[in-house]
């Protein structure tokens, strides 16, 4: 046929399609929530996320149901705009959004502590904690280096994309590979390092919480899972999607759950989980350091490998959540769910420039909130948002019977069903641990929802007014021909 | 608001397929009702359009494609009997939908008090045969290429490249504006792009709904 080659790059095959789930998965994720919650579950931490892999499980079969029969790249919030009214769709781009946003902060909250160790490890730098305040001149206030970094990546990564068209597909399987090895590596020295032999796995909860101790830290890992929602923006690319999409979907949850389990064995069998937790934000990095092979060509010194790893992987991971945010952004405008102009290419850089704008500013001032925070807060929305799309698909069951669904998952309607009141739970444990330590957050989460029923009421005024004007002008060169 | 849209096609057939593939392209979002479960297959193994299994004179299956919020419903099976139900049904259930049947044979105007719109593809794909045959110069505007869409395209008020000079908006790559303002010019780079006036462009496929997104927001 003809018409084959209107989309020539349709060529991601499932290998790709698979790698650019992990690689949305695997970024950040495990390098910057390991140490945290291995200081809120200890030990447990191995259970945390074997556990979170699970829940998570049910929701990603309903991401392969509805991305195999939704043919629409914009991911979960298409999906829910396919079968919810106006308020409700609303409230999931909303959300969705805010979700990808604070993600983007805790991306660049994760580089920065892992930049300057990596820099310490080649002496550039003192220690990451020695590193004194810089103070800039202008204003007068000392500001954290690490607050400094964090600000400067996003505010790189935001330019670089609202001013050109990131490549995708490819690129994007050559760094997982990189990242996954990387991975590979630490596990591999880890697992045969002395340290490790002697590892400590007991108690496996901490004392005095006992195994409650281990949902907050699911609540706030949440977000290292948060990866099929981009597979599916690709899609258009991938070959014989209908059955690819839902197979990358499995098997990059697969991958990424036996990747991390790995990972966070060896953390917490060399580093111990006290001393996991006290390196932070940088725990993965800070273990590798321990065991490492110090004397190489080179690279001079194993850990850095690792340290690098992790720098290498927080950036990237922001880049997608950058461009995920502001995909969000750009399809609510295109749906009339924000003003027009979020969905609007700019004239000249050929990108959702008002969109990158939008999001950049919210991912600016997040990145002044502490790392936890980011993290539980974006997690919190994730949840959310995965509960809606779970209503989704029952709700598409039931009212579409007749919609052609090349996936149908097992068992239904068990798993979307257990996934809403798996997701219920984790939020109603996170919102209860938000309440009793940080008040802060769950404020901003609140505000940011508040925002947007303002926001969605003074749209809808913005509308009402000017909306039959344009539709007669817009229908006068239809009925010409 | 966008100029998205929202569009049902009865029959995935041919006709019925080319037309989704043209408007997801331009990126409106189009939902095809099909019988045939191998036709339905077919549109699966696509991935462009959301598929309805069902029969698209059933009112139930209408509803199920989203009829309530559709802005065109258009029948274009091979059963001229048939895309007329399917439109009747239509503005039945939802009075806003513009209404479009395929017909099989030319009886002029006879059907538009049914329906807004009439096509008759046999008519089209005839003049293409005999512009083929005489192997003349002239040649209608959208048959002239293989996949290559030349398209009139008239600027929209408040779209991102509305009132710019040519020079100033950076059209994707594989975008050629050819003509100045109604036709009478070739484009030049001082071309200013006029709201309300019409240009033709020819458009790579896979750019087709950049170039959407700057000419009419």
């Amino acid at each position: 046929m003809s018409n084959k080659n209107r989309s020539p790059q349709a060529e991601l095959g499932l290998l790709d399609a698979t790698m650019i789930g992990m690689g949305a998965m695997i970024g950040a994720g495990i390098f910057v929530l390991t140490g945290l919650a291995a200081e809120l579950a200890g030990p447990a931490a191995i259970l945390v996320f074997a556990l979170n892999g699970v829940v998570t499980a049910f929701t990603g079969l309903s991401y392969a149901e509805l991305a195999a029969s939704i043919p629409k790249s914009g991911g979960g919030y298409a999906f829910v705009r396919e079968i919810f009214d106006d308020l409700s769709s609303f409230i999931m781009g909303w959300m969705l959004w805010f979700a990808y946003m604070i993600a983007g902060a805790l991306y660049a909250l994760g580089f920065a502590p892992n930049f300057l160790e990596l820099l310490h490890v080649y002496g550039v730098v003192p220690a990451p904690d020695e590193v004194g305040a810089i103070v800039l001149p202008l204003v007068d206030v000392a500001v954290p280096p690490a607050f400094l970094l964090a600000f400067v990546a996003v505010l790189g990564l935001v330019g670089l994309n609202a001013v050109s068209t990131a490549a995708s597909g490819s690129v994007e399987t050559i760094f997982t590979i990189i990242k996954v090895s990387i991975l590979l590596v630490f596990v591999a020295f880890g697992l045969t390092s002395a340290k490790f032999s002697g590892a400590e796995f007991q108690p496996l909860f901490p004392e005095g919480s006992g195994a409650t101790a281990i949902l907050p830290a699911m609540g706030l890992t949440f977000i290292a899972f948060e990866g099929y929602d981009l597979i599916t923006t690709v899609t258009e690319e991938v070959e014989n999607p209908r059955e690819n999409i839902p197979k990358a979907i499995f098997l990059s949850l697969g991958a990424t759950i036996v990747v991390y389990l790995a990972v966070v064995v060896v953390a917490v069998g060399t580093l111990g989980a006290e001393g996991l937790a006290d390196a932070g934000e940088a725990g993965i990095a800070t273990a590798a350091t321990e065991f490492m092979p110090e004397p190489l060509p080179i690279i001079q010194n194993g850990g850095a490998l690792i340290v690098f790893g992790a720098v290498f992987s927080t950036l990237t991971a922001l880049n997608a959540v950058v461009i995920a945010s502001s995909r969000v952004a750009f399809s609510m405008g295109r749906e009339g769910q924000l003003l027009p102009s979020f969905g609007q290419i700019h004239h000249r850089y050929g990108t959702p420039f008002v969109a990158i704008l939008a999001s950049a500013v919210v991912m600016l001032g997040s990145v002044a909130l502490p790392t936890k925070s980011a993290g539980n807060m974006s997690s919190l929305f994730f949840l959310l948002s995965f509960i809606i799309v779970n209503v989704a698909v029952i709700r598409l069951r039931r009212e579409r019977p007749a919609m052609n669904r090349p996936y149908k998952m097992p068992f239904y309607p068990a798993p979307p069903l257990i996934g809403i009141a798996l997701n219920l739970v984790l939020a109603g444990v996170l919102v209860e641990y938000l309440l009793r330590t940080d008040p802060l957050a769950l404020a901003l989460s609140v505000g940011w929802i508040l925002l947007g029923g303002v926001a969605y009421v003074a749209l809808n005024r913005f509308q009402t007014p000017t909306e039959t004007a344009p539709t007669d002008t817009e229908m006068s060169p239809q009925t010409e021909d | 608001m966008t100029n998205d849209y929202d569009v049902i096609i009865a029959g995935g057939g041919r006709v019925g397929f080319q037309t989704a593939e043209i408007l997801v392209d331009r990126g409106h979002d189009v939902t095809v009702i099909e019988r045939d479960e191998n036709t339905v297959d077919d549109l699966a193994d696509e991935w462009m359009v959301t598929v309805i299994h069902g029969d698209a004179t059933d009112p139930g299956i209408l509803e199920q494609a989203g009829i309530d919020r559709a802005d065109v419903i258009a029948g274009l099976t091979g059963e001229t009997g048939v895309n007329l139900a399917v439109c009747l049904a239509g503005s039945e259930l939802a009075s806003q939908v513009r209404t479009v049947a395929r017909i099989e044979r030319d009886v002029g105007d006879a059907y538009t008090r049914f329906v807004d719109a009439v096509l008759f593809p046999e008519r089209a794909g005839a003049r293409l045969a005999a512009n083929e045959i005489v192997g003349s110069d002239v040649q209608t505007l959208s048959d002239v290429t293989g996949t290559l869409d030349i398209l009139l395209v008239r600027v929209a008020e408040g779209a991102p490249a509305a009132g710019k000079n040519l020079s100033e908006v950076r059209f994707p790559d594989g975008t050629l504006v050819v003509s100045d303002d109604d036709g009478s010019r070739i484009a030049r780079p001082e071309t200013t792009l006029t709201p309300g006036r019409q240009y033709v462009v020819a458009v790579e496929p896979d750019v087709v709904e950049e170039v959407m997104n700057l000419m009419r927001g």
